[in-house]
């Protein structure tokens, strides 16, 4: 017993002995310090990786909620920016722009943060002057792309130039919103910045080439809210201090920003069109269809890819489950949401007329604004295939959508409204059937799903436009049926916008440059295997992005900078075209086309309002509100 | 035995305390009036989606929001459920000549006349149907130096038909100052938006004006109903 107490009390002693360590000055073990991370170069790349996952970019996995929308069980429905847009319909949804749709705010400032906290060390590194000029040059190119995205959203933001530090005032953290000509003007000086900085490698990073082509896009944009501006006015407190807006006579200066960039990057010779000088239409229509499929064949056109190398949750992609044709579904329940729209299809110009729109004409009386439907009194243009209506049309159309009868995946692709009875009736969009001769003709080409792709609504799985969908997916493995699973990477940044935006910006200011910008668009007509060299205007200038650019997520924001949303969608229809198989000419097998409106949707309306997107927080952020929210 | 009696009693008392209501009262004052033209003292014709915005700010809030309410398609208004307090009222993106905010008092429903100057007045409204088309003539008066940028004859099955809410417009753009000797006619073919315009129903048609000025609005006669 005594023996116990004396140990007890030997052991209570000791304690009693024992120090404290210097805790409150130790590191911390289990975070890595600046200078740890950024003089090993495998440290730069892990931060940066960090960094550009956070980038903006609007790529497949860009949807109405934000950026990166490929996490565990994605689940949007599969609605995409283009179907905002005249481009596409969703087969089921037939949502519009929501207040709350298209946000990048508090991930806009954290990615700010975080480059501002590595552009705050970067003079203290122990690296080489080099070194610290590309981490400068870099860090400069992430924020100038930050800037542009929260600046197309909201117009002026603040603008924090510097890491903040707390030191227990929070008021003292908070910035007042800039105007939005200081917002669009340091985020081209954050351009130059970058420019001057970055060297000319060529990899997944940004380099001086990538750094001139997001100058080109941002000074295009902040020249085209400058001129255009005031076909949409606005008032408001926001619009009275400067917050929104700019004023028309900046407009020439962001041009010609927009034009010396450009010139620059193609005057480097650094990039060029891929496969320009195609044989055939056809050759034309599948090189295209082969860019996007893998951009990593196109090392000459794509100035920046985003990799979506590997299947699985935030790494891969779900276009090809998604957007692919329902034959092809492979067992995937949800397949055919993304349909092109017969508005998109008049646009692609045809080889025999160039420079003209043609919209595609389905009846003798050449009316092409009648949408009513199917009407006997009508004499409509007969066709021996689904597809000879299109032939003829530029090559892109073909590697953009998949047409009614066309193959996808060595499948023909059976797109079918309806037929028309050998007694001159009608069965459109009403799944049944008919025995003529001994032969049973379904109204969908099919007898169930999926043995057909259109118009059934069945799981809204079918495409209720007549079109289907083809840019970007992968035509050489069977879809995945599962979230993630599609491995293709995006083109952020291609030679070719570059050429547009250099010829819009010379239409558009009456620069001196016209002959360039001639030559820069026929160059792409030219690899869309249009011979004949045509004049350039501002209207032929947009044909040719809406149909080189569709379904990049541009068009939105072509609709917003140069202000045609408002008109181009007030009570808005967006259009099919119904292939009807024409029983009355038996036993030849004829077809026939109606020109409809959406089967299934209502007119839309753009709010001008919408034009910036609404801030939130304003409440504890205390920033002024944009107009109307 | 007594003793948890008693804790029982005192446990059970204590859980039917309870706090008086410290709700606050529910909105039971009002605002409700007419936009009204300073020259005729007709009331001014509106669009109740896509129009004129009453925007209201309450007193005593800071940071304040901005609310608005919107006007009935006659050119009158009525918002019942508001907090008796000081409200800024002012007119907003309308089809007359900007009012200055003016602070008022809400108590009770309480009611506020806009006197306003329409941009435009649409005169001598004629709305007929011949077989499938619709003809409206009429004649327009500005009070404003602007171009009057388009008009339009306005057509949907619900009677609260105007530019931003209809079914099918048939517009003509004139970019330039009105004639008010000038008799306007706009003509619709319905048969032409057969998938659209129902027959065996009737349909409301109206005769719009927009002036080309900031976030202006039409300005409309009343709408006329016509079976077709």
């Amino acid at each position: 017993m005594k023996i116990n107490h004396l140990k007890i009390a030997i052991l209570v002693s000791a304690l009693f002995f024992t120090g404290c360590k210097k805790v409150l000055d130790l590191q911390p073990t289990d975070k890595l310090q600046a200078n740890a991370i950024f003089s090993d170069p495998e440290g730069v790349k892990i931060f940066m990786a960090n960094l550009y996952y956070q980038l903006p970019i609007e790529d497949f996995a860009f949807f109405r909620g934000g950026f990166n929308q490929n996490g565990p069980g994605p689940n949007n429905g599969g609605f995409a920016a283009a179907m905002v847009t005249d481009e596409a319909v969703h087969s089921e949804f037939g949502d519009f722009i929501g207040d709350g749709d298209f946000q990048w705010w508090d991930q806009g400032y954290k990615l700010l943060r975080d480059v501002n906290l590595l552009l705050d060390v970067v003079p203290e590194l122990s690296i080489t002057d080099d070194e610290k000029k590309a981490l400068v040059g870099e860090g400069s190119f992430i924020k100038a792309f930050a800037y542009f995205a929260l600046a197309k959203r909201y117009g002026g933001v603040p603008l924090i130039k510097v890491s903040q530090e707390y030191t227990g005032d929070a008021e003292a953290l908070k910035v007042p919103r800039s105007t939005e000509k200081e917002t669009w003007d340091y985020t081209i000086e954050l351009c130059d910045l970058a420019i001057a900085n970055l060297g000319t490698t060529k990899s997944r990073r940004a380099s001086k080439y990538t750094a001139l082509a997001l100058k080109s896009r941002v000074a295009l944009y902040a020249a085209s809210l400058a001129k255009f501006g005031p076909l949409a006015p606005m008032s408001g407190a926001a619009v009275s201090a400067n917050l929104v807006g700019l004023a028309p006579g900046d407009a020439a200066g962001y041009y010609q920003a927009c034009i010396t960039a450009s010139k620059e990057l193609i005057s480097s010779n650094a990039y060029s069109l891929f496969r320009p000088n195609p044989a055939t239409p056809q050759e034309a229509a599948e090189n295209y269809r082969v860019l996007f499929e893998n951009p990593n064949n196109a090392p000459e056109e794509a100035i920046l890819i985003k990799g979506f190398s590997l299947p699985g949750d935030n790494q891969g992609h779900n276009y090809d489950i998604w957007y692919g044709p329902a034959q092809n579904a492979n067992s995937w329940p949800h397949p055919g949401r993304m349909n092109p729209t017969l508005d998109l299809v008049d646009q692609y110009e045809t080889y025999a007329s160039p420079g003209t729109i043609n919209p595609v004409i389905t009846s003798t009386d050449n009316n092409i604004s009648d949408y009513n439907g199917y009407s006997a009194a009508r004499t409509y243009l007969t066709f021996d295939n689904p597809t000879q209506i299109f032939e003829g049309r530029d090559a892109r159309l073909w590697g953009t959508a998949v047409l009614p009868g066309s193959l996808w995946k060595s499948v023909p692709i059976i797109i079918q409204a309806g037929y028309v009875k050998p007694d001159g009736s009608t069965t459109i969009r009403t799944k049944e059937q008919i025995v003529v001769g001994g032969v049973t003709y379904h109204t969908y080409g099919g007898p169930e799903p999926p043995t057909y792709s259109g118009f059934d609504t069945y799981g809204g799985n079918n495409t209720r436009t007549g079109f289907g969908f083809k840019k970007f997916l992968n035509q050489n493995a069977p879809v995945i049926p599962g979230w993630n699973q599609s491995t293709n990477d995006f083109i952020e940044f291609r030679y070719a916008e570059v050429l547009l935006n250099f010829a819009e910006a010379v239409v558009e200011s009456g620069s001196a440059d016209i002959a360039e910008a001639t030559a820069a668009i026929n160059a792409i007509r030219r690899r869309a295997g249009h011979l004949t060299t045509i004049a350039i205007t501002p209207e032929l200038v947009q044909r040719e992005r809406k149909v080189e650019l569709a379904f990049e997520n541009k068009r939105m924001w072509d609709l917003m900078r140069r202000r045609e949303y408002h008109t181009e969608f007030n009570n808005r229809f967006k259009h099919s075209l119904l292939p009807l198989l024409d029983l009355r000419q038996l036993p030849a097998v004829k077809y026939i086309f109606v020109r409809v409106n959406v089967p299934n949707s209502n007119s839309v309306t753009f709010q001008p309002k919408s034009y910036y997107r609404s801030i939130p927080g304003i409440g504890t952020n205390g920033l002024v509100q944009n107009p109307q929210y | 035995m007594n003793k948890i009696k008693l804790m029982l009693l005192i446990a059970g008392m204590i859980s039917l305390v309870s706090c008086s209501k410290d709700n606050y009262d529910a909105p039971n004052a009002g605002l409700h009036g007419s936009f009204i033209d300073d020259a005729t003292n007709e009331l001014v014709q509106q669009d109740i989606i896509g129009g004129t915005q009453i925007e209201f700010i309450e007193h005593g809030y800071d940071p304040f929001e901005i609310q608005t309410m919107i006007v009935k398609t006659d050119g009158t208004y009525a918002n019942s459920l508001m907090f008796a307090n000081t409200y800024t009222i002012q007119p907003k993106r309308g089809n007359f000549v900007e009012l200055a905010p003016q602070d008022l008092q809400v108590n009770g429903q309480t009611q506020l006349d806009f006197r306003v100057v329409p941009y435009i007045r649409v005169l001598q409204p004629s709305i007929t149907i011949a077989g499938t088309i619709v003809t409206a003539t009429f004649k327009l008066q500005q009070t404003v130096v602007n171009n009057v940028r388009k008009i339009g004859l306005y057509v949907h099955s619900d009677s609260r038909v105007g530019e931003p809410m209809r079914l099918v417009a048939s517009e003509q753009n004139l970019n330039a100052p009105s004639d008010p000797n000038t008799t306007y006619t706009l003509t619709m073919d319905v048969a032409a938006s057969s998938s659209i315009l129902k027959t065996g129903k009737n349909h409301y048609f109206r005769i719009g004006a927009l002036i080309d000025a900031g976030e202006a609005k039409p300005n409309y006669a009343p709408a006329v109903m016509i079976p077709l």
